[in-house]
């Protein structure tokens, strides 16, 4: 995916990116095999476990590496795990991490899928269908809504989100995510172009009523 | 809070007189003795004092002095200073008085000690003169206190009058009484030219009067609550006055929590109560400090942790359970270690018993290592002997440090000595000494150091892929046209904050090599030990930079890819540029210093972005972090809370965000009234962190 308002957009390259800003440079992204990255969680591992912690797998995009972030999951000692994902992945990995976590983040951008393709690069079906196997296989689960002005945020949208995760088992409450303005900065450093096709400045439609009057929990953070 | 934004927007300022006084016509004239001059300026400065009461006030004293005038000429002082070294601007600073001595025994009841012990001392004309000084100093506050009370009573604030005229000259008897006369009596110990005048344990010597009144019914929560707001808004008010590196740099520091001097919890309704108001007035001063241990309860450090999150900068944390057996280990009781504050930034003081210059200076960790790495591997040293060369120049370091401060010459301040045990008990000066007379020194720039070194080990002498001539010529060309060069020494091999032994061992030796230079000192002629610390102070930049009058070596470009005159990193935090695995892991890092040996203090220092508490979990979740701190034995700790963008914003509209506040090295200021060297390395911070 490629969402137009991506806050980490040196995430969407699977290779490490030189990020040049007044700050200096840097690289984003660093190669590691499952054993070492593993054993640097593993350092942690007890603090968290103490501490009511835990490990977050998020993104870029672990269903990017479903293969590699499995392979850490089963090298790391207990511990809680959370997966933060797009959904935007084959059903096999898909289960593959979830099976391996104890809360999944799912985000829901887009019900309409014609503007889930012109706003984030590709089509929703698999997400979709994603959220349900994940009602299925009875993980605990929050949604995560990103908030865009006059995109996401439109009470249309919001309504068909409602719809579709009312009556999912094992979903915990949504999460409303209030638009980053932050977000553009980071493309010029990352040397990509930001051209949201939104106004960043409207005011958002922050309508938690929709959720609560179909009997969903609902945070704004 | 009418009265806070009053304060803050600097009405009061109008109210100010327009020149300093003039006392030395008079010290002259009367060809008076240090001791007679100093208690002469103060008398004179309380006597000058302009009484001012607005109509709302119920904490009274506004300074209108704009300064505090000279006593000798400058021809009689450059010969009296001559040789000799003074500390900063001169007068004692950063120490920590006993406050409760003056809430329980009143001003009258300290003249009282003072003229019992001048009679017994009959015979010793330094300690009568010392103690004629005091009741000098006494009689000139009472006097002011009345002039005070006429005042309001002329006013018809009937309340406030009765307060004036019962303290600071009495022992307090309520809440409001004991604010009144600790304001009063702290304002004057800066109007005497003393700065970075500390408030101590708060909690403990503040809190039996508001238990006596909330118990029988003379304040409630709330009305208590809007009187502590009052006078830590006074606090506010004569801050640009106040002399600091920095405006913000003022030492107006208070702690809570801990354990009693007999080792029982320490934390009382006043404590949360404290850190409540703070938060509510977000304002600069007081500067709070929490001292806790990895059993303290999580709703108190979840109440810290609102500071943090509305971007205070403040509280510090320290941990108890490892400040106080190695300030036992070097000597201190146990019941006094137990009863210890920070002073003006961090560093540990008993309150009453400690005339402890704690920041005599600083040693440049990035100067000794790259002086070592220039100097090894020109002469093609191996490794070992290159870290030895290392050794080498912090003990050097620390003896020109300390041998300056061999040729101390503290001023006599005999009103500060009013509020400090044994002082009119003994007919002693403070600046003779008291319980505890030791110095400490600051450790800076113990990460850059370690990553430089880290980089020499890795690249030159395991891996063999950058040669000894490159890296030297790269550092003589300062990395012009070695960029390719540079960003692989920054950007690669192993460093500090990612608790990776590699580095973090070369980090603990740095700290072990300063450790054993001060205790192989010995006693210093004041008759203290060297502390060892791991604060930076404003050294993150001086060691860059240069400041005038500075005795500690500058520092170029430097082995971690650093450019030269690039600020180093501030206390306990990895280098500028580093990312870092996370905040436990930087935890971690600094976990490996030795702090019984290492113990002046010197906070881990973490920029946390705002959006973590975006998180209603945030507070939790963040005081969890603070209680992982205490658990892997770290000894002190500051959290800071900002968006990069507010920064970049401020530094464009700097009006549009007069109130914007930021930790800076151990204290909070605003940011827009900080030199930009500063807040561009808070920029910096930022902009990495994680």
């Amino acid at each position: 995916m490629s969402c137009m308002w991506c806050h980490n957009p040196e995430g969407q390259s699977l290779e490490p990116l030189v990020i040049r800003s007044p700050a200096g440079e840097r690289i984003a992204g660093k190669v590691y095999t499952a054993a070492e990255l593993a054993s640097l969680l593993n350092q942690q591992v007890d603090i968290l476990r103490a501490n009511e912690g835990g490990i977050t797998f998020s993104g870029g995009e672990p269903l990017l590496q479903a293969d590699f972030v499995a392979e850490v999951i089963d090298l790391l000692d207990d511990v809680h795990i959370l997966f933060d994902t797009c959904g935007f992945g084959g059903e096999k990995s898909f289960r593959q991490l979830v099976n391996r976590s104890d809360l999944i983040y799912f985000d829901l951008k887009l019900i309409d899928n014609k503007a889930h393709r012109h706003f984030t690069g590709c089509a929703n079906d698999l997400i979709l269908k994603n959220l349900q196997v994940l009602s299925e296989m009875g993980k605990p689960f929050v949604v995560r809504v990103p908030l865009v002005p006059g995109v996401t945020d439109t009470d249309h949208n919001l309504a068909a989100i409602a719809q579709v995760v009312c009556d999912l088992p094992g979903l915990m409450y949504v999460d409303l995510l209030p638009y980053n303005k932050a977000a553009g900065s980071k493309y010029r450093y990352a040397g990509m172009e930001f051209n949201p096709e939104y106004d960043e400045a409207q005011t958002l439609n922050i309508n938690t009523g929709i959720f609560k009057r179909a009997g969903i929990r609902v945070n704004v953070v | 809070m009418a009265l806070r934004d009053r304060v803050r927007a600097g009405d009061h300022r109008c109210l100010r007189q327009a020149a300093s006084i003039k006392v030395l016509t008079e010290c002259e004239a009367r060809q008076l003795s240090w001791p007679r001059r100093v208690a002469c300026l103060v008398r004179r400065q309380c006597e000058a004092e302009q009484v001012i009461i607005e109509a709302d006030e119920r904490i009274v004293f506004t300074r209108t002095l704009p300064g505090v005038p000279a006593i000798y000429s400058p021809d009689d002082w450059a010969r009296m200073t001559s040789g000799r070294t003074l500390h900063e601007l001169g007068p004692v600073s950063n120490i920590a008085a006993d406050w409760g001595l003056l809430l329980t025994q009143g001003l009258l009841g300290r003249r009282q000690v003072a003229l019992d012990t001048r009679q017994r001392l009959v015979e010793d004309p330094k300690g009568v003169e010392f103690l004629d000084c005091a009741i000098e100093t006494i009689d000139a506050v009472l006097h002011l206190a009345d002039r005070y009370a006429e005042q309001a009573r002329a006013m018809g604030s009937e309340n406030l009058a009765t307060i004036l005229e019962r303290v600071p000259a009495r022992p307090a008897r309520s809440f409001h009484e004991a604010l009144q006369s600790l304001r009063l009596c702290q304002a004057v110990v800066w109007l005497g030219g003393n700065y970075h005048v500390g408030l101590g344990r708060f909690d403990q010597y503040m809190w039996p009067y508001l238990q006596v009144d909330l118990q029988t019914g003379l304040l409630t929560i709330d009305t208590a609550e809007e009187l502590l707001a009052e006078f830590f808004i006074s606090l506010n008010k004569d801050s640009d006055l106040y002399p600091g590196v920095q405006q913000g740099d003022n030492g107006q520091s208070l702690t809570l929590g801990g354990v009693t001097p007999a080792g029982e919890l320490a934390v009382n309704e006043l404590t949360l109560m404290v850190l409540r108001v703070s938060r509510d007035l977000a304002l600069i001063d007081p500067k709070i400090n929490l001292r806790l241990s990895a059993q303290t309860d999580l709703d108190l450090l979840a109440s810290a942790t609102e500071l943090t999150r509305i971007g205070l900068g403040f509280p510090q944390y320290s941990n108890d359970d490892v400040v106080i057996p190695a300030l036992v280990e070097h000597g201190y009781d146990l019941d006094d270690a137990r009863d210890y504050v920070v002073a003006a930034c961090w560093e540990f003081i008993i309150p009453g018993r400690g005339m402890e210059v704690v920041n005599i200076g600083a040693v440049s960790f990035p100067a000794a290592a790259d002086q070592a790495i220039r100097t090894g591997l020109s002469a093609g040293d191996d490794f070992d002997v290159l870290l030895g060369r290392v050794s080498e120049n912090i003990d050097q370091q620390v003896h020109l440090i300390a041998d300056a401060y061999s040729r101390l010459l503290l001023p006599p301040a005999p009103y500060y000595s009013v509020f400090m045990r044994d002082c009119l008990e003994r007919g002693s000066d403070l600046s003779n000494g008291l319980k505890y007379n030791n110095f400490g020194i600051h450790g800076a720039g113990a990460a850059n150091a370690a990553d430089a070194l880290a980089a020499v080990k890795h690249f030159i002498f395991e891996e063999g892929s950058i040669s000894p001539q490159d890296l030297l010529s790269a550092l003589e060309a300062d990395y012009a046209n070695y960029e390719h060069l540079r960003s692989r020494l920054a950007g690669e091999g192993p460093k500090v904050g990612n608790n990776d032994d590699e580095v973090d061992q070369l980090m603990v030796r740095l700290y072990t090599d300063f450790a054993g230079a001060c205790e192989g000192y010995g006693r210093t002629p004041h008759g203290g030990i060297l502390r060892p610390g791991t604060g930076s102070a404003m050294y993150y930049i001086w060691l860059a930079t240069g400041h005038q009058g500075m005795r500690e070596p500058v520092v170029g470009a430097t082995a971690e890819g650093r450019r030269s005159g690039e600020p180093l990193s501030v206390n306990l935090s990895a280098s500028l540029g580093v990312p870092v695995r996370g905040p436990i892991s930087v935890l971690q890092s600094f976990a490996k210093i030795d702090y019984r040996r290492v113990f002046n203090g010197g906070p881990i220092t973490m920029e946390l972005s705002d959006s973590v508490f975006r998180n209603p979990e945030s507070i939790h979740k963040t005081a969890m972090l603070v209680r992982i701190f205490a658990q892997l034995g770290c000894q002190q700790l500051q959290l800071n809370s900002l968006n990069l963008e507010t920064l970049l914003e401020a530094k464009k509209h700097p009006e549009e965000h007069k109130d914007l506040i930021v930790r800076v090295w151990g204290w909070s200021g605003y940011f827009c009234e900080l030199a930009p060297e500063y807040q561009d390395q808070i920029i910096a911070r930022h902009y990495f962190g994680s």
